[in-house]
């Protein structure tokens, strides 16, 4: 069993499910039995919760969806009437 | 002037369709055709055009948070900079390696317009690497967590308002805010973000990291001025003690 030292160590990069399966399943293991670390683990969870929150909250206006997609269309458009060939930016 | 068939306006609108998030979306992938079609055809531009609407456009709400954060809420000039990066994109299209990371492509796109946009001289760099080796400083260790937590299920976070947090993300260092809004709201991974920010990974991780402390930290006296938390916030940073 890992310290809780080395649990909260990699608590981000578990919540980011960035570990190697071992190690996730070592910081998983560590959280199911510790009730020091699990408040830590709930905490970090509840600001997950938050980041998603506002992530939501700034959805793309339907207005700037169409824009672009008319200007797509404009690109595409001017790319047939010229010599072919796609402008780099 | 290419007459338009019914082929071509049917293909428009399922691309529509696409993008606005409706319709039936039973097509053919692009990258599984096999393009035949000569350079500047009708034919090619449509494939090109159906690409992009099927690999490119779906990143759009992910991208669009991070412009936002970038703009520092400037909903106009975010709106302008998400446009131009797809608009750059499409143009760039044909440059892109299909099945490759497009989200970190787009990413990458918006933050060089952000950039390009804003001008950023090396004096504003200097001063800006400064800032953030004093904020880093202050901070202390890479893993942030309070010695004992004052709010152990993170309540406040529920009830912080979301201006509030904003703002506070808002007034992060560039650097920090960088890879936290690419991180937290853009939802890309370590290595999506070292490939954005052209940052080697471990760099990514221990400015998240120290990114993620400072928010909470912030986030922890907005939650102690309105009365969520009554004890001060403890210093982040502390080692405690292995049970």
């Amino acid at each position: 069993m890992i310290r809780c030292e080395e649990a909260l160590e990699r608590l981000w990069e578990f919540l980011d499910g960035e570990l190697e399966p071992a190690n996730e399943t070592e910081v998983q293991r560590h959280l199911e039995v510790c009730s020091r670390c699990y408040p830590r683990y709930d905490f970090q969870r509840a600001y997950f919760e938050l980041m998603h929150r506002i992530r939501e909250r700034d959805g793309v206006p339907q207005k700037l969806r169409r824009r672009i997609f008319e200007r797509i269309l404009e690109e595409e458009a001017a790319s047939g009437s010229g010599n072919g060939a796609d402008g780099v930016a | 002037m290419d007459a338009v068939s019914a082929g071509d306006i049917w293909r428009r609108v399922q691309d529509a369709w696409a993008m606005l998030g409706m319709g039936p979306r039973h097509r053919v992938r692009p990258d599984r055709v096999r393009i035949t079609a000569p350079e500047g055809s009708r034919e090619l531009r449509d494939l090109r055009r159906e690409g992009f609407v099927e690999e490119a456009l779906p990143y759009l709400d992910a991208v669009y948070p991070f412009a936002l954060r970038l703009t520092r809420g400037d909903q106009d000039a975010a709106d302008d900079l998400v446009q131009e990066t797809f608009v750059n994109a499409y143009r760039s299209w044909h440059t892109f390696e299909r099945g490759t990371n497009a989200r970190s492509w787009l990413f990458t796109i918006c933050r060089n317009a952000f950039l390009k946009a804003h001008d950023k001289t090396a004096a504003k760099r200097e001063v800006s690497a400064s800032t953030l080796n004093s904020s880093i400083d202050a901070l202390g260790g890479v893993t942030a967590f309070a010695d004992e937590p004052m709010d152990p299920e993170g309540a406040f976070f529920h009830e912080a308002l979301d201006d509030e947090v904003v703002q506070a993300i808002d007034s992060l260092p560039e650097e920090f805010r960088e890879v936290l809004v690419l991180s937290d709201l853009g939802d890309l991974k370590y290595a999506e973000i070292a490939h954005v920010l052209a940052l080697p990974i471990g760099t990514v991780k221990s400015r998240l990291f120290r990114a993620r402390r400072l928010l909470q930290e912030r986030l922890l006296v907005f939650a102690q001025e309105a009365g969520y938390i009554k004890t001060g916030p403890t210093r982040p940073g502390r080692k405690h003690d292995s049970v």
